[in-house]
Formats: C-alpha cells, structure tokens, sequence
C-alpha cells in the first residue's frame, strides 16, 4: 500500500462523508437522502468500490481496473454534489458534469477486469458511447446551457461551466441523454453477456463474480432511463429511488466480487510461491514442474524450456513437443519479452493472467535455473548421440574390415597355400624343403590375419551374441578368464560392443593372474562387472567413450592386487 | 571314396578338385551355393560333402545349416565343414544334433592332403573329425586351478586324441598304445574330470569338448 492508494482511500472516505451530510441537507432533490435505506446504500455502495479499486490496485498494480473501480465509487458519490445545498462551485459544476457518468466507469472497469484493458472494439466503442452519452450530453452539453439562477435554482451555487441559459436545449440535451442512456446501458449488457458466454469455464469462474452484478446493475441503470424516457431527464421519484437502491446492492456485489477473485487468486499464488521457496533449497530435475503441478493441481502439467535453435526440451533435456493436445493449453511465461519457459497445462488453468505473471514472478529464478540445467542437457544428450554415431559409424567399419580381411585376404592365403601345395607336387622333392618353408610363412600369416579380424571386431559377436563372444575371448586369452551368468539373448550391437570390448580391453590389458566376466539384464539395463586380479596398465578412455555414447556409466575400482570394473548401460530390447 | 566340394571361391574349387583327384578321391560333384551342394549330394550321393561355412548369401553359416540338412536327409552322406573360425563354439554347433559322419576343419587343412584325406576317410567311416588346433588351444588354455593338472602327459595326449574325435583303436595306432592301455587311460581321465561313464566314441566327443569349453 502507497501513499496514492492512502490518498484515494482517504478521499473516498471524505467524499462519502461529504455526500452522506449534502443528501441529508437537502433530500428532495437526491436520491440518497431520503431515506435511512437511502443513506446506508449511499455510502456502502461508494466506500465499497472504492475499497475494491484499492484491493484491485494494490494486488494487480499494472492493471487500470483498480484505479477505475476507486474512480467509479468517487463518481459514486460526485452525483451528490449537484445539489443546492453545496456551497463550493466548484463541487457544484463538478457534479452537473459527473453525475451520471458512474454506470460507465463501473462498466469500464469491470469489462477490463481482471487485465486492465477492453478486450474487443464492440466493448471499447459500448463503453465510448457511455463516457460521451453521461459527461458529454448530460454532463458537460447540458450543464453549459444551464444557469441555476435564472432556470429556478436561486440558492444553488454558480455553475461554472454554463456559457448560456438555455432551458429549450436543456430539455433537448436531457432528452438525448436519456435515450442514449437506454441505448448505451443495453449495449454495454450486451457485450458483458457476450463475454461471459465466450469465456472458457476458468475464466467464467474468475469474471462472473464480477460481470454478473455489472449487468444486473446495469440493468437497473437502463431500467431507471426507460422510466426517464417519458419525462425527458433523470430524476428522484419513488420507483428512481428503489432502482437506484438496487443498484447499490448490485454494486456492492460487484465489489465482493472483486474481493473474492482476489482472496482466491491469493490462495493459489501462496501455494505456488511456498512450493517455489521449497524448491529453492534443493532443484532437481523435473521438480519444478511436480511443485507447479501441485500448486496448480494439474497432475499433467509440464514445463517445457527453449532452445536457442527453436526446439523445446524437458527439464531431463529431452525434446518435447509443446502443442497442446485436446484439453490441453499452453503459456509462455515470458521474461524481458521472451519466453523463458512454456507451461503444458489442463485448459482455462491460466485464463488469469495476474496468476501467470505471479507464477512466472515466483518461479523466475528456478525457472531460469532449471532453463540453463535443461539446455546443458539437451547439449549434452546431442554430444551423446553424436558419440554414439560415431561409435556406430567406427563399428560398420569394423564389421567391414573384419569381412573383408575373412573373406579376401584369409581366403588368397588359402588359395595361395593351396597352389604352393599343387607347385610342390609338380616340382618333385628337390622343392619340396622350400616350399615347405613358404607355406609355413603363409600359415604364419594366417593365424596373424586371424587374430587381427578378431581384434577388429569377432565375427562370434556379430553371428552369436556377447555370451559366445566372451567364451571365444577365454578361449584364446593369455590370462584365464572365468565367466559368470552372461546374457544369452541377443542384444543391440551397439550394447554388445560395448560390453564385448570392455571385457577384451580389460584382458589385454590387465597384468593379472585371473578375470572374472558376468553380465546380467536388470530392468533394461545390462550390466557387466569385470574383476582383474591385478592391476590394470591405462585408463579405459576409448571404453568409456563407448559407454558414454550409450548413456551407460562406467565405474573403475582400483585397489592394490584387485581392479573391479562396472558398467552398467541401458538396453531397450 | 566320393566326395562334392561347395564353395564359391573358383580357385579354391580348382585346386582342392585337382589335389584331392590326384590323392584318388573321386570329386563327383561341385556346388557355389547351398541349393546347388543339395542338388549335388541329391544326384550324385558322395561318401562325404565337403562344405564352406560362409557361403551365399549372407556369408555367415550357412555351411553349417547346410551340413545339418545333409545330416537330416542323407544319412550315408558325411559332412566336413571347412572354416577360417577357430573358435570352437562354430564345431560344437556342428557336432551337437549329429556327432556321427562330420567334421570341422581349418581352411588351410585343404592343402596337407593327408590330414584331409584322413580326416575324410574317418568321416565317410561315421567317425568325428575335429581340428587339432582347436582342440590344443582349447586343452592349453589358462585356467585357474584348472582339473587338467591332476592328468599325466599321457593322459592329456589321450585327451586331446578323444576331443579330435578318434576312436580307441585309433589313439591307440596313433600313440603306439595297446588297446588295454587306451582303455585304462580314457577310464582314469573320465575319472579324473569327474565326467562320470565314457559313452561311446562319437558322443564323448561332445562330453569332453564341453568339459574344455567350460
């Protein structure tokens, strides 16, 4: 609460007092003094628009509709001040000009409610016509060719707008003004019922506490201007004084309204702020959207972050699709002009615009936080799936070469061998020594060719899977290798590398006198322990480039005689 | 002694064709892919089919497949399998659904005519052929506390003898043993690996290779 807002409560509260002490001076010419029923509802109505509009502008300080709603409950009173017993002028005029003009503010700022601003050209031009049909015609056109002295009013003060003393185009003017009262007052209820058809279910429940006084209140407005139609100005007869009371009581329930709307909308921004703080003592993944989800009681909601390369992510850095599904409506919450997070929620959730700046106001540093959190994963997952290309890529390779080392280069030295043999034949035995050594070469190169396909990638693997791979790799091992469960049935190739080459690496390189293999498949994710009773020469780089490329975790061991090594990589298979 | 050669390697063809006629092995039939081996052993009827495990179309085993189907529908017909794996997981494919009347050989066995040729005979005679190398790699192995200790020298001859698929009599010629001796050593290596009764040749085959494999 600001000083203006003290300001406007304070003049809100002197101007009831002042129009409460004027109508009880000089009741025949008011409409709140002629009763007890009368002055209650004078001042109730006035102090509770004016109350609203300081709630409404204290909570929601961007919007126009507090500082409208706290002008209406002064207008409220102002139409009080056109009376004789005013001995100021100046509240005088200002009454001959202002006296109807409430029913328009009050329209104002309840169509604007709860943004502060006039949806639709048809609400903007009803509300125009309203302004120009009470200040202009019956204010401001009428009281200029008004002279209270000479048209029957020797006590009243001087109206200081009055250029003329006209009482033929005062009749007019009034009359005018009460015809455009009819016509304005129907349209503005109008476009209110026509708002509050078209708002989805969320917003009807945050406007109708408001929309739906406005229209019976101007309904009672209209109402009271039919009633003027045959006379030709607004006057204090017994029915002008019951309608009028009515739309005391319709004001006062449009105020509660925007009380209500106000307590409400507390009610969930406390819980949205709460959980927020929480969440500001230990951020994780995804728990800024279980809180919000929680505060906002949708279950499904999700919060989806930008890329810079236009793509959405997930808190996880997963890409998302942020188009709404049926039912379902998105909301960016913007920062600086630019959506820093985009909420996926159950439609109408965030019709009001204030509970979305408060969510976004709340959350803004964990928002931010988990944005960052959420690019850097994206990033990373894009790094992975690019490692894992190229892992992939290096594999085909592999495959390749492997074949064709088989089925090439194996296969000549066989025919070569083959030819020597049929040579030696010919040639009788004074070659035969030779050509012996020859072929022994050849075998030589053989079994190296052999082991170097294998190096490159097992056929075994390829054909049979990882558990033969690794019983083939104990076949031929230096060190005796011992194998636990392995998995018998065929996994992805990329994951059966992984795991394959592990084990080989780990053979190779391990300066032991035993290794221990298992693998198992738990819960889509397989995991291979290898134990070397020994040391291990280097860092596993190369493997843990592999594993990482299958979002898998490697975990190295190393005690003094012992080096346990774990992997653990996901396998939807 | 009958045999078709299928593999889709012309030279190897040639040239296995050539040593095995001049070794008088009648080569009655050739094949480069597996419908035309069937074909082959269909019209032709050979003693043994000598098989590629990589042939077409993929290129992986389908010798091996072949050799079953042979097995299957031809029991007269022998299968050798030739193939460039030393692993031993690729033979006890082979010899698991049929120990009787195949074998597994290294390539290179196809230029030293006489283990081909005995290796051939043993097949066509309802023996089981399986590669020395695999066998040694698979005895010589490291292992941890390994039960091949506890076996003599000896012992482990008639072991590797037995993996190979060789019949009593025959260890007992190779190794210039009595058929008694041979007897006594196959029944303390049964026992000694705790492989409980020795069934006859063929099958133990299987037994002691998935002893070594283990």
């Amino acid at each position: 609460m600001r000083a203006r807002h003290l300001v406007a409560a304070l003049a809100a509260f002197a101007l009831g007092i002042a129009a409460l002490a004027i109508a009880s001076a000089h009741p025949d010419v008011t409409l709140g003094g002629a009763s007890v029923a009368a002055n209650v509802a004078l001042a109730a109505a006035g102090w509770a628009l004016a109350a609203a509009g300081i709630v409404a502008w204290v909570t929601r300080p961007a919007g126009s509709c507090g500082p409208l709603l706290t002008l209406a409950g002064l207008a409220w009173f102002a139409s009080e001040l056109a009376n004789p017993a005013v001995d100021s002028s100046v509240a005088f005029t200002l009454g001959l000009v202002t006296f109807a003009v409430c029913p328009a503010i009050v329209a104002h700022a309840a169509l604007a409610y709860p943004g502060g601003r006039l949806a639709s050209w048809p609400e903007r031009a009803a509300v125009a016509v309203a302004y120009a049909g009470t200040v202009g015609v019956q204010g401001l056109a009428a009281a200029a060719v008004y002279e209270p002295s000479r048209q029957g009013c020797s006590e009243c003060p001087d109206n200081l707008v009055a250029v003329a003393s006209d009482a033929g185009l005062l009749d007019a003017l009034n009359r005018a003004g009460v015809r455009l009262g009819v016509a304005w007052a129907v349209a503005l209820i109008g476009v209110a019922v026509w708002r509050l058809a078209r708002a989805s279910s969320a917003a009807r429940l945050l406007t109708a506490p408001v929309l739906v006084p406005l229209i019976a209140y101007l309904g009672l407005v209209a109402a009271g201007y039919v009633h003027s139609l045959g006379r030709g100005y607004v006057s204090n007869d017994a029915v002008d004084e019951r309608l009028w009371i009515g739309q005391a009581v319709a004001l006062i329930a449009l105020s509660a309204g925007v009380v209500l709307a106000w307590v409400r909308g507390r009610r969930a921004r406390t819980a949205v702020t709460r959980l927020v703080l929480e969440l500001a003592e230990a951020p994780v993944p995804g728990g800024l959207r279980a809180a919000l989800a929680g505060a906002l009681a949708d279950p499904e909601l999700e919060v989806a972050y930008p890329l810079t390369d236009g793509g959405w992510v997930d808190a996880a850095g997963r890409p998302v699709d942020p188009a709404a599904a049926p039912g379902r409506a998105t909301t960016p919450l913007m920062r600086g002009g630019q959506a820093v997070a985009l909420l996926v929620h159950r439609a109408e959730l965030l019709d009001d615009p204030g509970l979305v700046e408060e969510v976004s106001r709340a959350a803004r540093l964990a928002l931010e936080h988990e944005r960052l959190e959420a690019e850097l994963r994206a990033q990373l997952e894009q790094l992975r799936a690019s490692r894992a290309r190229t892992v992939e890529a290096g594999d085909a390779e592999r495959r390749r070469l492997e074949r064709d080392l088989h089925d090439g280069a194996q296969q000549r030295l066989v025919v070569l061998s083959l030819a020597l043999r049929l040579l030696r034949e010919q040639l009788g035995p004074g070659a035969a020594d030779r050509i012996d050594a020859a072929d022994a070469e050849l075998r030589a190169a053989l079994e190296d060719l052999r082991a170097l396909g294998r190096g490159i990638y097992p056929a075994v693997l390829e054909a049979e899977g990882l558990a033969a791979a690794i019983g083939a790799l104990a076949e031929e091992a230096a060190v005796p290798i011992a194998t636990g469960a392995l998995p018998r049935e065929r996994l992805a190739a990329a994951v059966e590398a992984a795991a394959y080459f592990l084990v080989a690496e780990v053979v190779k390189r391990a300066r032991a006198s035993a290794v221990r293999v298992a693998a198992t498949l738990e819960r889509e994710r397989l995991l291979v322990e290898v134990t070397a009773s020994g040391t291990l020469d280097d860092e596993l780089i190369d493997l843990g480039d592999r594993i990482g490329a299958l979002d898998g975790r490697l975990r190295i061991d190393r005690e003094p005689d012992r080096v346990a090594i774990r992997a653990e990589v996901p396998c939807a298979s | 002694m009958r045999v078709v050669i299928a593999d889709d390697e012309m030279l190897l063809h040639e040239g296995l064709a050539r040593l095995l006629t001049d070794a008088g092995v009648e080569v009655a039939g050739k094949a480069a892919n597996v419908p035309e081996l069937m074909r082959a052993v269909r019209l032709s009827r050979p003693d043994v089919a000598i098989v590629d495990i990589r042939m077409p179309p993929t290129h992986t085993e389908e010798g091996l497949v072949a050799a079953q189907q042979i097995r299957t529908e031809h029991a007269g017909v022998g299968v050798l399998v030739l193939s460039h794996h030393l692993e031993s997981i690729y033979a006890m494919r082979l010899i698991e659904e049929h120990p009787q009347g195949v074998g597994y050989l290294l390539k290179e066995r196809v230029s030293n005519i006489a283990v081909l040729a005995d290796g051939l005979q043993r097949i066509a005679e309802g023996e089981c052929v399986i590669d020395p190398t695999i066998v040694s790699r698979l005895v010589r192995r490291p292992r941890e506390d390994s039960p091949l200790t506890a076996l003599t020298d000896r012992e482990r001859e008639v072991l590797e003898q037995i993996a190979e698929g060789r019949s009593n009599a025959a260890i007992g010629q190779r190794l210039y043993l009595s058929p008694k001796t041979v007897e006594t050593h196959i029944h303390q290596i049964f026992q000694k690996l705790g492989l409980g009764d020795e069934p006859d040749s063929n099958r133990r085959v299987l037994a002691v290779l998935a002893f070594l494999r283990e």
